[in-house]
């Protein structure tokens, strides 16, 4: 597993510059809660025919910006990027609370421990 | 002039699928023109159980309740996962007893959706046949592992049972009965109008479309896009016991149902390999200490890729478990084929896919 460091402000465009759909396929968006009050937020690829490759973007935000989407880049994104918004409560530009959880919940599942 | 459409739903509760899943189509008279889905009636919190109510070496055994279908595969994605931050490897009959079940699984999971494909062509006489046929494999899985669905078979450090000579002949005598059945099962869904021609074109993806949505499993195959995990990871035997990638091009019902059928067939060609070569050795490695640092484990489920990321901090809780399943991330596709499609049509679509929601909502 390689992982990429970026930022908010240049994930968006070094994903676009990254991704070839013919070489490369997008697995998830995940997320993972820091102890620092933070959220790590990886973009996750492999590569299609060879062993073990995979490729991992990834940046450490604060839980109060807003993610930008990459789903106008990579379509199948968008249901992995609602996901993100229900279990963490951070904003991903262009989508909603309400895949898992009610759309009006406050509940955070996957942010710390906060049930 | 504006165009009047009207929205149909399918789902959350519909014949086709005992699954809670809910499509809202709008439709244009028959013709499908936009579709919104939701697949969250069913969210269980199992990732946060994972990581604040269960230990480590338990968390195999608890994500192997995601899914009564394909729980060995979650349970091997999670188990590598961890071993990989143990740093420890299992034996070669380890690794060949773990892949004689997830291939077994696979034989089952795909004859479930084929007697499914019949049941919504109304082609109720097949669907019972092989749903008859399919306890063949039930009934070796239960002798390999004590149980029909819930294997907890995959452990830490190996599997927890070993197969006698005994068991190994009757698992040969079972595959080749079922062997048969598929070769019939093949002839039908090649030749019998409710199988064939009502489904060919039917419901396609293009190979064009499956780059672009990140399409998985056998929904890519079926239209040309070749991707299989098991083609694409080394920590099992896949290149030693005859895996073959099985390729269609057309994208559409039919063309599903025929991967699936190769799949079978190619599985059931391995899982004899196993227990016919079947290395010498212990089934399990004592392994000790606390995971430690991160880890993805991607396996190919019956539906498609299945991904597991576990962090571990070097205590006996870890920071995080991530599953992604394969139907999760076939969503944005699934909607993607129905546009344009009949709606009389969509509930054998739907079967086509071999949706999992107990996945999807885990």
């Amino acid at each position: 597993m390689q992982k990429i460091q970026s930022s908010l402000e240049k994930i968006r465009e070094e994903i676009e510059g990254f991704y070839d759909q013919k070489s490369w396929h997008f697995l998830t968006l995940n997320g993972v809660a820091l102890s620092n009050e933070k959220l790590e937020v990886q973009w996750i690829f492999s590569k299609y025919a060879t062993p073990d490759e995979v490729v991992v973007y990834y940046i450490e935000v604060p839980y109060d910006v807003e993610i930008p989407s990459i789903a106008d880049i990579i379509p199948s994104a968008i249901i992995s990027q609602r996901e993100l918004v229900d279990m963490f409560g951070i904003a991903v530009e262009g989508s909603t609370k309400g895949l898992y959880l009610d759309e009006d919940s406050m509940q955070t599942p996957l942010k710390g421990c906060q049930i | 002039m504006s165009r009047k459409t009207i929205n149909i739903p399918l789902g959350a509760q519909h014949i086709s699928l005992l699954e809670p899943v809910r499509f809202k189509f709008e439709c244009e008279n028959e013709k499908i023109v936009g579709v919104d889905s939701d697949v969250g009636f069913v969210h269980r919190g199992v990732e946060r159980a994972c990581t604040t109510k269960f230990k480590f070496d338990a968390v195999g055994y608890v994500v192997a309740r995601i899914c009564g279908l394909c729980a060995i595969t979650h349970s091997l994605a999670y188990t590598v996962a961890a071993e990989n931050l143990l740093g420890a490897q299992v034996t070669a009959k380890a690794a060949y007893l773990r892949t004689l079940l997830l291939e077994l699984d696979r034989i089952h999971s795909h004859m479930l959706c084929l007697s499914h494909t019949c049941e919504n062509a109304g082609f109720e006489a097949m669907f019972m046949q092989i749903m008859g046929d399919r306890e063949l494999v039930m009934e070796i899985q239960e002798l390999i592992s004590g149980n029909r669905v819930q294997f907890d078979y995959i452990c830490i450090g190996g599997v927890n049972r070993d197969i006698t000579a005994e068991l190994g002949k009757k698992i040969l005598e079972n595959l080749t009965l079922v062997e048969k059945k598929v070769r019939e099962y093949k002839d039908e869904f090649l030749n019998n109008w409710s199988l064939s021609l009502k489904f060919r074109g039917v419901g396609a993806l293009s190979l064009e479309d499956a780059y672009r949505f990140n399409a998985i499993g056998p929904l890519a195959r079926a239209a040309g896009l070749q991707t299989d995990v098991r083609n694409e990871m080394s920590y099992l035997p896949y290149k030693e016991i005859g895996f073959v990638m099985q390729m269609q091009e057309s994208g559409d019902i039919h063309a599903r149902n025929m991967v699936r059928l190769d799949e079978i067939q190619n599985s059931i060609e391995m899982c004899r390999n196993i227990v016919n070569g079947l290395p010498e050795g212990e089934i399990i490695t004592k392994i000790k200490g606390k995971p430690q640092g991160e880890t993805i484990v991607r396996y190919e489920a019956p539906r498609g890729e299945l991904m597991y990321y576990v962090k571990g901090n070097g205590s006996a809780m870890l920071d995080r478990v991530r599953i992604k399943t394969p139907t999760f991330s076939s969503i944005p596709a699934f909607s993607e084929i129905f546009l344009g499609q009949e709606y009389a049509d969509a509930p054998a679509i739907l079967a086509s896919f071999d949706p999992c929601l107990s996945c999807t909502a885990k």
